[in-house]
């Protein structure tokens, strides 16, 4: 026991200084170092892949924002981030109809549209799918009337 | 150092770092780096987070990004008391710090039990030198590249506080959850620590971008473990010896993959997120808890209860092949105890790399295999019978009683995914997790090293006459007495959660 | 010489004693031994069937009073809980069954053994103040240097020496020779022999438990039986098991309790019991027991248990060739003679030295001449002869004749039967003899080299033809007359009947074999390629033995042998495991860790297929004990949550009536004891091979076997109760 109690003294003091070098090591300077080098490297990706349209943020294309109206593509709302930017295209087809009612768009250039953003997952393992968001900004960019106004400016 | 001072030191160090850890978690609220102005974690909070980083577990009972108002457009983030989101301080200094750490600590001792296997060695190394290298050598040169490699793909690194869109395409405000993530990921997964920047963990798109990325962080967490198999053999000197741990931990892996794919070829279902599908979904689940890292990329509510036992599988034998250096010391206690009761059929007494296997080493053995029953099925016991579990809502149902086993599964494993995460924090989970992470990490440690620190200096035999460890059949033989063993431990248990809400036929029951 | 002769009666003594014939296998001696024994008290010992016998009391107070038990247990029940109970009361008997079986064996022996050491009362001498008091004392309160007066058929109490007065004693109970043997001051005399004629002081040599016998018996009474390292750690996976078992059911119970899934107490306590690793727990002691048992069957004694473990992990064994390959003599098969003399020459000569020879070889050399009608004429002078013993140092044996008569039959030396032949073949036509000179004749044999040195001149082919001979295996004897070489005889070693199997065993099993003898290299080579040993020491000295043991050990093997000599000795006491020859000497016995009764060498084949199977079968019933839970979580899982959880109905895989599920289980892993209690006391059979090779069999017999087997016998029990 005594032997322990003086071990345990011997080492507090190597302990000390590990576990400070260490928490500095890896607590503080490797992330900043990070920091920096993404920052220099991958500025768009290492500040939240943000979207700009007419040079202004609108969003991130890795999370999903709210769409209610009739006339956008709607995100899914019980994926397990809550945020999940993408749907299947499945999921895309099947709500072309209510946006084509709503709007002038015909059904065959929303597939057209819907097929042009289509994503593929790896390999064989699993469904294609688009990115909500960017499929809403090419539906702004057909020039529809119904888009008129949108990106909504603040406080719309 | 002899096992006792080496085990001495890993734990005066991890003390030390778990007190700075919780220290920067108590007041992040009036330190730098916190442009959320995130207040300081509860205490009970805070001590459960602390073990659980630093034993390599990364149990959650938090949301580190905050908690936010109405997903998906995060307009507003809520107090929750006692957890209100990491600062990025918090998450540099607290969280990736003791994940770096733990899986420095976690390869050492390793390596440490190893040496004592090594003939000739005089004693089981010195932990300062062996962490310092862990560190310096293995941890932060595969990070910087394995960081990097995740901005470019996507994953967020800045300090600059979290992004606030004004306008979103509809005209409303929305959040924009940035911060140091990319340095993080990297050490959760290599490190097999799991636990994530975001409460969704690696579901959450900014810590998971694409399949690109899911790949590489699957990659990233078997790395370590797999390689340790190889450096076992290096190490001792017999390259061959790697077979058993290597070929054993996989063959049981490809199992555990059986056994979640059974339930016909997974779609996207609720839960999922859409751009890994249903397929990487589930191969993300097995290979998580094969290593017990305990990231997800899905929620665990959204999988088939075969997946779910698959899981457990993963969590109960550890060695598949396991946690950061720790699966490795589970593999060579199977072996040893496999040796010892199948091997006495050779008709020679047993011996493992010409080591004789004495009573003692089974006691040690036999103590650390104890260790996972008694930490797991008493606590989920007292779960209910304290009222704790319905306190937060968790039914006496098989899906309720599923979670709280996989809970303390998951806490005693030292693999972190778990059904409740946030709404588990509450005095007695926490706590009585951190007991569980806490036994369920070090004493298995203390244990095979002093069974590794017994074998220096003892008597070795020539290798070649006795049961050849290093044999295909023998890695047959591990599997099947590692399934038996295990199994026999915890299957009425099972048979209660997984396996009868399979039969309920509730593919998607959780 | 005493010594050695009091151990060969000795053994004779052991070995007629562990024949005797055992009684029937489960005597009314060992049934009512296996009741007492369920006391819980006498359990302790056993903790996996102490937790057995205490679950019986709590299902036998659930079938008493089924109320005391809420929410556990129901009154509907109650016969089932009887049947319950009662099964497992049958497997504690089962254990204790096998238990008193194993140690009954062991006791016949241990009791043949002291029945050698009748109580007797014997006649103490005190002496006091010069003069000498009698006083009758019991055999067992002698000790060691008591003096005891032996008077006309007095039994000897215990085993002492002689100080003072010579008588004659009848030794015959203990060596079957019915000669009375004269016993002078000086010369021991044993326990149990008897006193013919006059009056002897012995001084007792030992305490009655320092006895030979005494040692056996602490042996063969497991109660005073330590357990071997092996046995311990086997011990150690059993409370580790069952730890994690009684956790596992606590746990259960709980879980049952909070989760309202209404689990019985008995079905629990069923599952428990059928998780226990109660097969091995029962038949672990006898296993140990019985191993030691069939040692003493081989009349072989070891001093420890450990000794037979490490027999199995044997590496190298070093064989005597004499002995233990070979028969231990050889045999002459041909006279070469040098050029200038015939064959007859050589005969006659081998006859003449051989005549006061007693040993084998003497005899063959005998045989041949006389088959070839060798016999020499100087005959008459073989009475008168010096005899040259042979000794070590000269490595020569020889006899000089004074000058002869003529020829006459000898009246002394040979064998009777051999003298007969001879008077028959030769009838002495002269009395007295007919003078045929009186030069002196002196014949010298021995080993070439030796006979070599004392030689006048030495013939040019001497040394090709010693070659030839050791070429082909055979042993080369020099033989001189007056000092000249005349020629050599071939001598042929004669090979043991089954000696290629056992070495080729012994191979099979990756057990390096190591010949030691003191032939020349090629004798040795030739011998050791006859018979399938790569590897030999040729003209060995005693020390080479303890060489070889050093060598081996320090590249980390280990060795057993055999050893006879005092100069064995050390050697014996470094080897892992040393078997000495009974009829060895008193230092070699102590130095060794195993004696053999018999003095056969070639026993340590034995012993070391005797360890190995003493391990294999603690290895197969412990697999097969822990293999056979698999299909018990079958057979009881759906039954216990039956009300509650219907769902795990689908586990039913053996479809096994849900009223009968239980009791076959249960019924299954109570009669699997009894089935395997022969396999226990007999041990696991093997064909000798490699290490791997049993491995794989055994795990695959044992192993796979034993989740296979208890699916078809629950099956089996459960149509049986179904149809009753």
């Amino acid at each position: 026991m005594m032997k322990i109690k003086r071990k345990l003294l011997q080492n507090c003091g190597p302990a000390i200084r590990l576990a400070a070098i260490s928490l500095i090591l890896c607590g503080l300077v490797f992330p900043l170092v990070i920091t920096g080098f993404a920052q220099l490297i991958f500025p768009s990706q290492a500040n939240g892949s943000l979207v700009q349209f007419h040079g202004k943020a609108v969003g991130s294309s890795l999370i999903a924002q709210n769409f209610s109206l009739p006339i956008f593509f709607h995100p899914r709302n019980d994926s397990a981030s809550g945020v999940d930017p993408d749907i299947t295209v499945q999921d895309a087809y099947s709500q072309i109809p209510r946006i084509s009612a709503a709007t002038n768009i015909s059904v065959d250039t929303l597939q057209q549209i819907v097929n042009k953003n289509e994503e593929g997952t790896f390999w064989i393992f699993g469904t294609p799918y688009v990115n909500v968001l960017k499929l809403n900004l090419a539906l702004i960019q057909t020039g529809d009337l119904a888009y008129n106004g949108f990106p909504a400016s603040s406080g719309l | 150092m002899g096992w006792k001072e080496y085990f001495l030191a890993a734990v005066i160090v991890n003390i030390f770092q778990m007190t700075i850890a919780f220290v920067i978690f108590s007041f992040q609220g009036v330190l730098p780096l916190n442009p959320q102005g995130f207040p300081g974690l509860s205490w009970d909070l805070a001590f459960m987070q602390v073990i659980s980083f630093a034993t390599n577990t990364n149990l959650q009972h938090y949301n580190g990004e905050g908690n936010c108002v109405q997903l998906p457009n995060c307009s507003n983030l809520t107090g929750v008391p006692g957890a209100p989101g990491l600062s990025y301080l918090s998450q540099m200094m607290a969280v990736q710090f003791l994940q770096f750490t733990s899986a420095a600590t976690g390869i050492s001792v390793a390596i440490a039990m190893i040496r004592g296997f090594i003939a000739h060695a005089k004693d089981l190394g010195n932990f300062y030198v062996d962490f310092t290298r862990s560190l310096t050598r293995i941890l932060l040169p595969l990070c910087f590249v394995a960081s990097l490699v995740f901005v470019g793909l996507g994953v967020p690194q800045t300090l600059t506080g979290y992004e606030r869109i004004v306008s979103t395409v509809e005209g409303a405000t929305q959040t924009i959850l940035v911060g140091p993530v990319a340095s993080l990921v990297s050490i959760m997964q290599l490190g097999t620590n799991g636990g994530g920047y975001y409460g969704a963990n690696s579901a959450y798109p900014f810590q998971n971008p694409n399949p690109a990325s899911d790949i590489f962080q699957i990659f990233l967490m078997l790395l370590i473990p797999t390689s340790l198999c190889f450096v076992f053999g290096q190490l001792i000197g017999k390259k061959r010896e790697s077979r058993p741990i290597l070929w054993g931990a996989y063959a049981l892996f490809a199992l555990d993959l059986l056994i979640a794919f059974i339930p016909s070829f997974p779609v996207v279902g609720p839960g999922m997120e859409v751009r890994f599908g249903g397929f990487f979904s589930v191969f993300w689940t097995v290979v998580t808890t094969t290593v017990t890292t305990g990231s997800v990329n899905a929620s665990l509510s959204g999988v088939n209860p075969l997946v779910i036992l698959s899981a457990f599988n993963g969590m109960l034998i550890q060695a598949t092949p396991g946690g950061e250096g720790v699966g490795l010391m589970y593999m060579v206690m199977f072996i040893v105890l496999t040796v010892f009761i199948v091997g006495l059929m050779s008709g020679r007494t047993p011996e493992y790399l010409g080591l004789k296997i004495t009573a003692r080493d089974v006691k040690l053995v036999m103590i650390a295999f104890l260790v996972h029953p008694v930490i797991v099925l008493i606590p989920t016991v007292l779960a209910y019978s304290t009222g704790a579990a319905s306190a937060i809502g968790v039914g006496t149902n098989s899906i309720g009683f599923t979670k709280i086993l996989y809970e303390f599964t998951s806490a005693a494993a030292n693999n972190g995914s778990d059904f409740l995460g946030a709404s588990a924090n509450t005095p007695f989970f926490n706590v009585s997790t951190a007991i569980v992470m806490f036994l369920g990490r070090f004493a298995p440690i203390a244990l095979l090293l002093a069974l590794g620190g017994s074998m220096i200096n003892r008597k070795r035999l020539i290798t070649d006459v006795g049961v050849r460890t290093d044999s295909f059949l023998f890695s047959i033989v591990i599997v099947g007495s590692i399934l038996v063993l295990v199994l026999l431990t915890f299957f009425p248990f099972l048979a209660l959660g997984p396996i009868r809400e399979f039969f309920q036929g509730h593919a998607n029951g959780f | 010489m005493q010594t050695d002769s009091r151990d060969r009666i000795m053994a004779t003594r052991f070995s007629r004693m562990l024949s005797v014939r055992r009684p029937a296998l489960v005597s009314r001696r060992v049934f009512i031994d296996s009741l007492v024994r369920l006391n819980p008290l006498r359990l302790v010992a056993n903790p996996v069937m102490l937790i057995v016998e205490i679950t019986f009391f709590i299902v036998a107070a659930m079938a008493i009073y089924p109320e005391g038990f809420p929410s556990v247990a129901s009154l509907a029940l109650q016969s089932f809980y009887v049947e319950v109970a009662l099964i497992l009361l049958i497997t504690v008997w089962f254990s204790t069954l096998s238990d008193a079986l194993a140690e009954s064996q062991a006791k016949n022996t241990a009791n043949s053994l002291r029945r050698l050491e009748m109580e007797v009362s014997s006649k103490k001498i005190f002496m006091e103040e010069g003069s000498k008091r009698i006083v009758p004392t019991p055999s067992r309160e002698l000790r060691k240097d008591d003096l005891i007066l032996l008077e006309k058929s007095d039994t000897v109490p215990i085993d002492a020496q002689v100080i003072e007065g010579i008588a004659m004693v009848d030794e015959s109970l203990l060596t079957g020779e019915s000669t009375a043997v004269r016993k002078a001051p000086g010369d021991d005399v044993i326990g149990g022999s008897q006193v013919l004629s006059d009056t002897l002081t012995v001084k007792v040599t030992v305490n009655p438990d320092e006895t030979f016998i005494n040692q056996m018996i602490r042996m063969v009474e497991s109660s005073k039986r330590p357990k071997t390292p092996n046995e311990q750690a086997v011990t150690i996976v059993l409370i580790g098991l069952t730890a994690i078992f009684t956790i596992l059911i606590g746990a259960l119970l709980g879980v049952s309790l909070v989760l309202s899934l209404a689990a019985d107490l008995s079905v629990l306590i069923a599952l428990y019991v059928c998780l226990l690793p109660t097969t091995i727990g029962a038949l672990l002691p006898s296993i140990g027991l019985s191993g030691i048992s069939r040692l003493y069957k081989e009349k072989i004694v070891a001093k420890s248990g450990r000794a037979v473990e490490t027999a199995g992990d044997t590496d190298v064994i070093l064989l005597d060739k004499t002995g233990t390959i070979t028969v231990g003599n050889r045999q002459a098969v041909e006279f070469v003679p040098f050029p200038g003399f015939n064959e007859k020459d050589v005969g006659e000569a081998a006859f003449l030295s051989s005549w006061h020879d007693d040993t084998p070889e003497g005899r063959s050399l005998i045989r041949l001449a006389y088959e070839n009608g060798f016999v020499p004429k100087e005959m008459n002078s073989l009475d008168a002869s010096e005899v040259y013993e042979f000794s070590a140092s000269t490595r020569t044996s020889g006899v000089k004749l004074a000058g002869g008569t003529g020829f006459m039959l000898p009246k002394s030396g040979g064998t009777g039967r051999e003298r007969g032949r001879l008077r028959r073949k030769f009838e002495p036509h002269v009395e007295g003899g007919v003078p045929i000179g009186s030069d002196e004749i002196e014949i010298i044999k021995g080993a070439p080299d030796a006979v070599k040195k004392i030689v006048k001149s030495v013939p040019a082919d001497y040394d090709k033809i010693v070659q030839n001979i050791s070429a082909a295996g055979d042993t080369a004897m020099a033989l001189s007359r007056n000092r000249e070489a005349i020629g050599i005889v071939r001598l042929r070693d004669v090979l043991k009947p089954d000696i290629k199997e056992k070495i080729m065993a012994v191979k099979v099993m990756g057990i390096r074999p190591v010949m030691i003898t003191g032939d020349q290299p090629l004798t040795a080579k030739s011998i050791a390629t006859e018979v399938g040993i790569d590897e030999y020491q040729p003209e060995a000295k005693p020390e080479d033995k303890y060489h070889i043991v050093k060598r081996e050990q320090s590249e980390t093997r280990i060795v057993a042998m055999i050893g006879d000599g005092t100069n064995d000795a050390p050697a014996l006491a470094m080897a892992d495991v040393g078997l000495a020859m009974n009829s060895g000497t008193q230092a070699a016995k102590e130095a060794a860790n195993m004696v053999d009764l018999e003095s056969n060498p070639a026993k340590i084949i034995e012993v070391v297929m005797l360890g190995k199977q003493l391990l294999m079968t603690r290895g197969a019933v412990t697999t097969f004990s822990i293999a056979n839970d698999v299909a018990k979580y079958f057979a009881i899982m759906p039954v216990l949550f039956a009300s509650t959880v219907p769902e795990l109905k689908a586990l039913n895989v053996l479809g096994l009536g849900l009223n009968t599920a239980v009791l076959s289980a249960l019924i299954f892993n109570a009669i699997i004891i009894p089935l395997l209690i022969p396999l226990a006391m007999r041990g696991v059979t093997f064909k000798p091979s490699g290490t791997m090779t049993l491995f794989l069999k055994n795990t695959v017999i044992y192993g796979v076997g034993g989740v296979i087997v208890p699916f078809v016998g629950i099956k089996l029990i459960d149509m049986g109760i179904s149809l009753l």
